[in-house]
């Protein structure tokens, strides 16, 4: 068989060369489905090293839990900060093929389904939300005594019944529910073409989710109403998961943080790590595994200037979270501060901004480095390590205040160095994240195959003088 | 005489445009004929009905009951444990806000779902007539008519440079 790259003609000149592909429509579902099929040694050498990673966190987790128990909060810090992370990264990342969907981005094409994969790590951020129910200290102090609060300052202020457990976890469950709903109903096509050449397990899961589609006018009228629907209210439910979990998992847990920045920094964090990663993932298909044929530079490209804005907010945000906290004049305010940036927490917070900040803007302004598929991916994955350090920055203080009743926090506790078991946990959360992607894509096309052929009815090159140019349709 | 379908494919678009208006002149009704496309093509490439359909409707419905059900949950625990907090009114909306809007959205997304469902008409346990063609690009023209106008069906398919036919 000839390889993927001698399937698909490239596009573009000059510095725009190989900017855009042309898939061709008649072999790219047999093409996407053979390589869905596939099981090359790059990616079993990847899935050996993701259940390795898996298998630490779930020790680290076991022996976290048989010796500290679930009886207080400070030894979970670091479960908590990793959990943020993976959920910060992976649940906002469905979203990214909902917006450039909104937008009629034609770019967006090659990295929908990348982006829509990661709502089967959704499902699994409800299981791995739940021992941080479990370690969060109840809202009523049980032993109030001197100067402590009777009640733990929540967002749930009178507290409404099933507060805060049910609605937390009901937070998870229908964030999850929405993005795999929009992952079956965007990948029911792909199953459908696909259900003739799979064999075995695909075969029966492909009839049973995807056997009654045909490809009629009114299936794919409910097919773009149903992803319309369901990604604006992904966008209207996620942003407000972001800011139930960091309020009630970080502001929370230190007395008498209370700050408006934190939510929408932690949500504008969120969108710029998770379209980081995509990137990452694009790059890894295009460099090894054989997608070259349908991915240009021009995701890499138009994606870029997008992660440069997200990292100038972020910046931003931040700043409005320091300035308002520097000049503050309470003692709490001061030692909040100091405790989260300028004391134990430095070197952290100080590799946060290296690597969330300077790198990605220092990369994402030069011309020439966006044009690239490894620039953008690369400022993506700083962007990843500075989340991580933001994530172990706040949750580990976070937990680890002492007292969570105390009515404004009164001194600038010590730093909290994770343990092998912490450092496990924190590897198990990036292993089983990988793990479960690296599962789902052998299951689901990594391309949108619907979309990408619906892309070839709108592109195509055409001259124009003696240039060549990206000739694009807009039928609505 | 049963209904039956009848699948006429294509190599090309304009053919398969060219075939239903070649049914419409045969008067077949328009109900009665489907395109199987393996991608969305735009509005009215092939010259086809347009296909209205009502699934904003319950999403609109789940957020009115998600919605209700967050203000009586939130104002019936205000009554029942009246305690007053920072000096606010016992029932008051801003601490009511977030399971409100959380009932609100879940009703929106679960009845989405469910409506997704029920407009599809799922499950569907009968395969339908199809060609595995038209993944590779290939337009199926399909007809659900009368057998007894299947002759007719079958000469505008032929007229218009169908590839195949295809019967159940």
């Amino acid at each position: 068989m000839a390889s993927s790259a001698e399937h698909h003609q490239g596009g573009g000149h000059g510095q725009h060369a190989g900017m855009w592909v042309f898939p061709r429509r008649e072999e790219v579902t047999s093409d996407v489905s053979g390589k869905t099929f596939a099981m090359p040694s790059v990616y079993k050498l990847a899935l050996g090293i993701a259940a390795v990673l898996a298998a630490l966190g779930v020790v680290g987790f076991a022996i976290r839990a048989s010796s500290d128990g679930f009886g207080s909060p400070g030894p979970w810090g670091y479960y908590a900060a990793i959990f943020s992370f993976v959920f910060m990264v992976t649940g906002a990342a469905p979203l990214v093929a909902c917006a450039f969907r909104f937008t009629k981005s034609h770019w967006r094409r090659p990295l929908s389904r990348v982006s829509e994969l990661f709502a089967i790590v959704g499902v699994v951020n409800i299981v791995l939300f739940i021992p941080l129910l479990l370690a969060m200290p109840p809202i009523k102090n049980p032993d109030a005594q001197g100067t402590d609060l009777e009640v733990r300052r929540t967002l749930w202020f009178e507290v409404p019944i099933g507060a805060p457990y049910t609605w937390d976890l009901l937070c998870f469950v229908g964030l999850a529910l929405c993005s795999v709903a929009i992952l079956w109903l965007s990948a029911t096509p792909d199953m459908a073409q696909a259900r003739a050449t799979a064999t075995g397990f695909r075969r029966g899961l492909y009839t049973a989710l995807a056997g009654w589609w045909y490809g009629t006018k009114r299936q794919w009228n409910h097919q773009k109403a149903g992803l319309a629907l369901l990604g604006a209210f992904y966008f209207m439910l996620i942003i407000f998961v972001q800011f139930i979990f960091i309020t009630e998992f970080a502001m929370s847990m230190v007395p008498f943080w209370k700050d408006s920045v934190l939510p929408p920094m932690y949500t504008v964090m969120s969108f710029q790590t998770s379209l980081g990663l995509i990137l990452i993932v694009l790059f890894i298909m295009r460099k090894w595994g054989g997608y070259e044929g349908y991915l240009g530079k021009a995701p890499f490209w138009s994606a870029s200037k997008i992660l440069l804005g997200l990292t100038l907010l972020w910046t931003y945000h931040l700043f409005a979270f320091f300035i308002t906290y520097w000049y503050g004049r309470l003692e709490v305010e001061q030692n909040i501060l100091k405790y989260l940036f300028t004391q134990p927490y430095l070197p952290l917070f100080l590799a946060n901004m290296l690597f969330s900040f300077l790198v990605p803007f220092l990369m994402l302004i030069w011309n020439p480095l966006r044009r690239s598929a490894w620039g953008p991916s690369l400022a993506g994955l700083s962007a990843l390590v500075g989340a991580l350090l933001f994530n172990l920055r706040t949750f580990a203080a976070a937990f680890n205040t002492g007292n969570h009743y105390e009515f404004a926090l009164s001194h600038v506790p010590a730093a909290v160095l994770p343990d092998i078991w912490d450092i496990f946990m924190v590897l198990g959360g990036l292993g089983i994240v990988a793990l479960v992607y690296l599962v789902s894509a052998k299951v689901f096309p990594l391309i949108s195959i619907w979309e990408v052929k619906e892309g070839t009815l709108y592109q195509k090159m055409d001259t124009f003088v003696r240039g060549e140019y990206l000739v694009l349709a807009k039928p609505e | 005489m049963a209904r039956r379908p009848i699948l006429g494919l294509f190599d090309n678009a304009n053919s398969a445009a060219d075939a239903g208006d070649g049914l419409r002149r045969a008067g077949i009704p328009e109900t009665d004929v489907d395109f199987l496309t393996d991608t969305p093509y735009p509005e009215g490439a092939f010259g086809e009905r347009e296909e209205p359909h009502k699934l904003y409707i319950f999403p609109f419905i789940g957020a009115l009951l998600g919605l209700t059900s967050g203000i009586l949950l939130t104002s019936m625990t205000q009554v029942a444990y009246p305690l007053v907090t920072g000096g606010k009114p016992i029932l008051s909306i801003p601490p009511m806000a977030v399971v409100c809007y959380e009932g609100t959205m879940l009703g929106a997304i679960l009845f989405t779902v469910l409506g997704i469902v029920f407009e599809s008409r799922l499950p569907k346990l009968k395969a339908g007539l199809y060609d595995n063609r038209i993944t590779e690009g290939y337009i199926g023209v399909l007809v659900n008519t009368e057998e007894t106008q299947h002759g007719e069906v079958e000469g505008v398919f032929g007229q218009t440079g169908a590839v195949d036919v295809k019967k159940q």
